[in-house]
C-alpha cells in the first residue's frame, strides 16, 4: 500500500477517496483546478455547482476515466494508477443519469456483471435478485422486460440493484434522483442511510442534499468550500 | 493449348469498351469522369510494370528477390488497410503488418509445401501470385475488421465503459465489438465460397482455364485458394485486432482519441 506522508494521519485513517491536489486538463482546457478533499467510510458527500463546473468529471477521474494532469487521488490510500484501477473499479459502482444496461432484458442486465472473470463466482440467486428489486420499488415482473423499454428512473434504479447485488460499498451517483418519483426517491434514501455504503454525488436536488454529510462546491474547476451540509 | 494473345487493336477495342459506361454514368448525371480515367489509367500502369517485375523475378527466381518482393507487397498492404479504416499507420502499422504477414506467409506456405509441393518451395511461378491473391483478400477483411471494431468501439463507448465499471477486464469489455468485426470481416469470403461456381466463375480459374489449364486442375487450384484465403483472412483479422488493442487504449483501458484518423 503506497502512502502519502504528507496527508494528515487523522484523514488517512478513514479515507476512501482522497483527492490530493488533482488537477485535469482537456486540450489545453482545464476542467479541476488543484482541488483536494476527502472523503471517510461511510460518509456522504455531493458535489454541487453550475453546469460545467467540473462535478461530473470528479466522478470520471475516480474511475479512471479522465486522466490527471497534475496531482494525485487515493483509493484506501492507494494512488490510482494502471495497477489500482482494476480493484477501484471492482468496489465502486457508478450510475449516471441515462444508466446503459448493456442486456436485452432486464434479467440480463442484472446478472451481466457476473459473467465476467472477478464476479464469476458471486453470482446472485433469484431470491435476492427479487429481494433488492423489492428495496428499490421494482417489480419482479420487469425482470423478464426488454432493457430498451424500462424507463428513466428504472434504470437508474435497475443500475443501483446490480450495484447492490455485487456487494459494492462506494457510491458514485449523478443525478441519481432526477428521474424518481417521492416513492422511489425515499426507497433510494433508504438504501443510503446505511452507514456503510459511502457516497460520492452530483445532485440539484435539495432533498438528497440535505441528507449528505458533505457539500462540496465546485465553480469552474476549483473547490469553493467543503462543509458540513447543516452550514451548507 | 496455348492461349490466344489480344493484340495491340483488340487492346484498344477493350479500352473502347469503357466509353459505355462512362457514357451512361453521363446520363444519369454523375460526373465521374476525372475518377474513371484516373482509375483505368493507374490500372493499366501498374499491371504493366507487374508484368515487367514479374518476368524479370520468374526469369532470376532467386530466394531473396521473392521475399523482397513479397515485403514489398505486405508493406503496401499494410498502409493501405490503415488509411482505408481510417486509423493513424504509427499506432497500428507493425500490428497489422505481423497479422497480415503471418496469416499470409502461414496459408502461402501450407499450400506451397504441403500441397503443391514444387521442386523449388520459393519457386517465384507459385509463391508470388499465390502470396499475392492471399493477400489481397487479407487487406480486404482486415480494412472490414478494424474499421468495424473501432468505430463499433467509439460509437458504443458509454456501453464499453458500463462493462468496464462492472468489472470487465479490457479484454472482456471489446468482446461484443470483436466479434461483430470478426463476423463483418469474414462474411463476403465466406459468402464467396458458398456461391462460388454457381453466381460467377472465380478470376482465378477462369485465368487458368484461357491459359489452356484442364478444368479439374484449375477447379482445383480453386478450391486451393479459397481455403487459403479463408485461413489467412481468419487468422490474420483475428491476431491484428487482437494486438491492435495494445495500443489503441491508455493505462486505464479508455480509447486514445488520437488513434483514429479524422482526416
Amino acid at each position: 500500500m503506497m502512502v502519502n506522508p504528507n496527508a494528515p494521519m487523522t484523514q488517512i485513517i478513514n479515507a476512501i477517496i482522497r483527492f490530493d491536489q488533482a488537477t485535469v486538463t482537456v486540450y489545453g482546457k482545464t476542467i479541476l483546478s488543484g482541488i483536494s478533499f476527502t472523503l471517510g467510510k461511510g460518509e456522504k458527500a455531493v458535489l454541487c455547482g453550475k453546469s460545467g463546473s467540473g462535478k461530473s468529471t470528479v466522478l470520471k477521474t475516480v474511475l479512471g476515466l479522465q486522466s490527471l494532469s497534475a496531482g494525485a487521488v487515493y483509493f484506501h490510500e492507494q494512488r490510482l494508477d494502471a495497477a489500482t484501477i482494476q480493484t477501484i473499479r471492482n468496489h465502486t459502482a457508478y450510475i449516471g443519469q441515462e444508466p446503459v444496461l448493456g442486456a436485452d432484458t432486464v434479467r440480463e442486465a442484472l446478472l451481466l456483471p457476473f459473467r465476467f472473470k472477478a464476479h464469476r463466482d458471486a453470482k446472485p440467486t433469484d431470491a435476492q435478485i427479487k429481494a433488492v428489486l423489492a428495496q428499490l420499488c421494482l417489480s419482479a415482473d420487469l425482470l423478464s422486460q426488454e432493457s430498451s423499454r424500462v424507463s428513466g428512473g428504472e434504470k437508474q434504479r435497475i443500475a443501483l440493484a446490480r450495484g447492490l447485488l455485487l456487494g459494492k460499498n462506494l457510491y458514485l451517483l449523478d443525478e441519481i434522483t432526477s428521474a424518481l418519483d417521492a416513492e422511489s426517491k425515499q426507497a433510494v434514501f433508504d438504501v443510503f442511510a446505511n452507514p456503510g455504503l459511502t457516497v460520492l454525488s452530483v445532485s440539484h436536488d435539495p432533498e438528497w442534499i440535505a441528507r449528505c454529510d458533505k457539500v462540496l462546491e465546485l465553480d469552474e474547476g476549483c473547490l469553493l468550500q467543503e462543509m458540513p451540509h447543516d452550514s451548507a | 493449348m496455348t492461349p490466344l494473345d489480344i493484340a495491340p487493336p483488340q487492346l484498344a477495342v477493350l479500352y473502347g469498351l469503357c466509353l459505355l459506361p462512362w457514357l451512361l454514368l453521363h446520363l444519369i448525371g454523375l460526373r465521374l469522369s476525372r475518377d474513371i480515367v484516373v482509375s483505368i489509367l493507374r490500372m493499366s500502369v501498374q499491371l504493366a510494370l507487374v508484368g515487367f517485375y514479374l518476368k524479370a523475378l520468374f526469369g532470376l527466381n532467386e530466394p531473396w528477390l521473392n521475399g523482397l518482393w513479397i515485403g514489398v507487397m505486405l508493406v503496401v498492404a499494410d498502409l493501405s488497410i490503415l488509411q482505408r479504416a481510417g486509423l493513424k499507420i504509427r499506432y497500428f502499422m507493425l500490428s497489422t503488418f505481423a497479422a497480415i504477414a503471418l496469416g499470409t506467409l502461414f496459408s502461402t506456405f501450407y499450400l506451397v509445401i504441403l500441397v503443391i509441393q514444387p521442386t523449388h518451395y520459393y519457386d517465384a511461378r507459385y509463391i508470388v501470385p499465390l502470396a499475392g491473391m492471399i493477400l489481397g483478400n487479407c487487406l480486404q477483411s482486415n480494412v472490414i475488421a478494424l474499421e468495424r471494431f473501432y468505430s463499433g468501439l467509439r460509437k458504443n463507448e458509454q456501453e464499453y465503459t458500463t462493462f468496464l465499471l462492472l468489472g470487465a477486464t479490457r479484454w472482456e469489455a471489446v468482446q461484443p465489438y470483436y466479434r461483430a468485426a470478426i463476423k463483418a470481416a469474414l462474411g463476403p469470403t465466406i459468402a464467396g465460397m458458398s456461391t462460388m461456381g454457381l453466381v460467377s466463375l472465380p478470376g482465378m480459374m477462369t485465368g487458368q482455364i484461357l491459359g489452356g489449364s484442364e478444368p479439374w486442375l484449375a477447379v482445383k487450384y480453386q478450391i486451393a485458394i479459397m481455403i487459403c484465403i479463408f485461413a489467412s483472412t481468419t487468422l490474420a483479422c483475428i491476431v491484428n485486432l487482437k494486438l491492435s488493442l495494445r495500443h489503441a487504449f491508455n493505462a486505464f483501458d479508455v480509447l486514445k482519441d488520437e488513434v483514429m484518423d479524422t482526416r
